[in-house]
């Protein structure tokens, strides 16, 4: 979690929850940029790109980026082409610790307004309290 | 074959689900109860009943759940266990602050009293009944008739010995059926759980000729496709030609089955149905189709239920429950069917009611705002120690009231019009669907339409 955080970071989405709930799911870490007015949501998963993509799809509802995150061995085995035809990126997390951007995520049409600001009020409360 | 009317019976799990059977019996064929439920709360359950009874005229089943006191597969070791530690729970010890003891629930141990021996034995002794403690067939018939009777003639008696109710004991309708004690045919000793269940039938059906027997043929998954053992018991089934048969495959959910699988159950149905009403006792939409070929029923819960374990998995979290889609016939999370809006078209209100669903409950929750949609998924922190959110319980209310409904539609779909039509309506939904991101989830569409043809 720690490199991808300070991706995102690193990226300005200096707001950051981890675990954060989606209905039934938990984003594994979610980002605001207050600077670009953007959301980013990150799966991490070790191996099962698939599930990881099923789970990156519900999340554009709520985020303006989204990002599969996982170890180098198994960034290498994904179908890019796949992510890329549906805007999802992919970050490689390297044994250093550090991380290495394999596809930048698109925007997309599929986020919604109504869940989007829910997410970023969230936030901003769980930052506050 | 015999086609065969389409009837779905409620499941009653709980009395917190009463509501919903209160609500849309009307549109539902029976109700189901378990010899548990009824043990622990025969007041409740004998009023909620003779209730349903009189507003409604429909029938009701006590499933006597002898199957309970068996030896069963632990889900989690895959291994035969014989403890009945699955229908016991941990109990405070009196006088003991924070010490807990393994204890059978009381409502099991209550049933295992009234049903007499093996059942009080073996929760006496904590170890499951075997085939072999039904030492005679005298010891058959006497266990039988116990348990039958505790199902015919509980309610009654529950409503004789309450001076309020006395007066209308005579009015309380007998069960449509009785249901003969039953155990799961666990794999390791298959042939003799199943000579048992079937010496078990043909005492039920010998001892009690005043209402209609049915027989529970309670398997793994794995008995469906099992061509030796099958014939055994669909020969037996024959040979003691009860007024019905229910047939419960444990782990056997309709919606991830295999084509053999389906067309297993197909042949089971064609095969028993000529002799016997054949019920799922829990089906999905695959099953009330089946009807086309002589299914008679299926039963499963108000939250779905359509498959169900012999034993539950313990320790999982309240499972959320998800919206139904009538024309995938399947649940999925709200985020995933919002996911699908913008593939299938859905941008207004009016495209959701028309390609989604119409329901009275959608109409009412959607209204003139698309986003409302995602009432059916609210989530919270149920207490402030909470360390997940959850489902609320209105979110999930509407959830099951939208599955009811939508339940009672599908099965007078099924029961006008032809299976040639029902198969091709499947194939339609998966077309439609096909590029959502569903496409990989709605692969039971294509499956079901192949086996139904």
């Amino acid at each position: 979690m720690k490199p991808v955080a300070k991706f995102a970071h690193q990226q300005g989405f200096c707001l950051q929850e981890h675990e954060l709930p989606f209905y039934e799911y938990r984003i594994d870490l979610y980002g605001f940029s207050a600077h670009h007015n953007s959301t980013v949501a990150f799966e991490l998963k070790l191996a099962d790109w698939r599930r990881a993509l099923e789970q990156a799809l519900l999340y554009q509802l709520c985020s303006d980026y989204v990002y599969i995150a996982m170890p180098e061995r198994s960034a290498g085995k994904v179908d890019v082409a796949e992510l890329r035809s549906q805007g999802v990126g992919l970050i490689s997390v390297l044994e250093s610790g550090d991380c290495s951007c394999l596809l930048p995520a698109a925007t997309h049409a599929e986020v919604r307004q109504f869940y989007r600001s829910t997410q970023i009020e969230f936030l901003k409360e769980s930052a506050s309290a | 074959m015999p086609e065969a009317d389409a009837n779905v019976i409620l499941r009653l799990g709980s009395h917190s689900e009463k509501e919903y059977v209160e609500k849309t019996i009307k549109q539902f064929d029976g109700v189901m109860v378990g010899a548990n439920l009824l043990q622990a709360t025969p007041g409740a359950t004998a009023t909620l009943l003779f209730k349903l009874s009189k507003q409604a005229g429909r029938p009701y089943y006590v499933d006597p759940m002898t199957y309970a006191f068996g030896s069963y597969v632990d889900p989690d070791t895959g291994r035969v266990r014989s403890d009945l530690d699955w229908i016991k729970s941990d109990k405070k010890v009196k006088g003991k602050p924070g010490k807990l003891t393994r204890d059978f629930k009381s409502s099991y141990a209550k049933l295992a009293e009234t049903f007499g021996p093996p059942y009080s034995t073996a929760v006496s002794r904590s170890k499951a009944v075997e085939p072999g403690d039904f030492t005679s067939d005298q010891f058959v018939e006497d266990s039988c008739r116990r348990v039958l009777a505790f199902e015919a003639d509980l309610l009654r008696n529950v409503f004789r010995q309450d001076p309020v109710t006395a007066g209308f004991a005579d009015q309380f309708p007998a069960p449509t059926a009785l249901l003969a004690p039953y155990f799961y045919i666990e794999q390791s000793r298959m042939a003799d759980w199943i000579a048992l269940n079937r010496r078990l039938a043909l005492a039920s059906t010998a001892v009690r000729n005043d209402i209609p027997i049915h027989i529970v043929v309670c398997g793994h998954r794995d008995l469906l496709t099992n061509a030796a053992h099958a014939r055994t018991i669909i020969d037996g089934l024959k040979e003691c030609n009860p007024a019905g048969v229910w047939l419960w495959f444990s782990r056997f959910d309709e919606h991830v089955a295999s084509l053999q699988e389906l067309r297993a159950l197909r042949a089971w149905v064609e095969e028993l149905s000529p002799q016997m009403p054949v019920y799922n006792m829990h089906g999905s939409y695959f099953s009330l189709a089946l009807s086309k070929v002589g299914m008679a029923g299926i039963a499963h819960g108000v939250g779905y239920g359509e498959q169900k374990d012999v034993v539950p998995v313990i320790g999982q979290s309240t499972p959320t429950v998800q919206y139904y889609v009538r024309s995938l016939h399947a649940k999925f999370s709200v985020p995933q069917i919002i996911r699908c809006f913008t593939t299938l078209g859905v941008t207004t209100p009016e495209q959701f009611f028309r390609i989604i669903c119409d329901c009275v409950i959608c109409k009412n929750i959607v209204g003139k705002d698309l986003n409302n949609f995602s009432q059916f998924g609210e989530i919270h922190y149920s207490r402030p120690s909470a360390k997940r959110a959850s489902q609320t319980p209105a979110a999930a209310k509407r959830c099951r009231y939208h599955f009811l409904l939508n339940r009672s539609k599908e099965r007078d779909y099924v029961r006008a019009n032809t299976l040639r039509t029902i198969a091709d309506d499947c194939n339609t939904a998966a077309d439609e669907w096909r590029r959502t991101i569903l496409a990989q989830s709605i692969g039971h569409l294509r499956e079901w339409a192949d086996v139904l043809r």
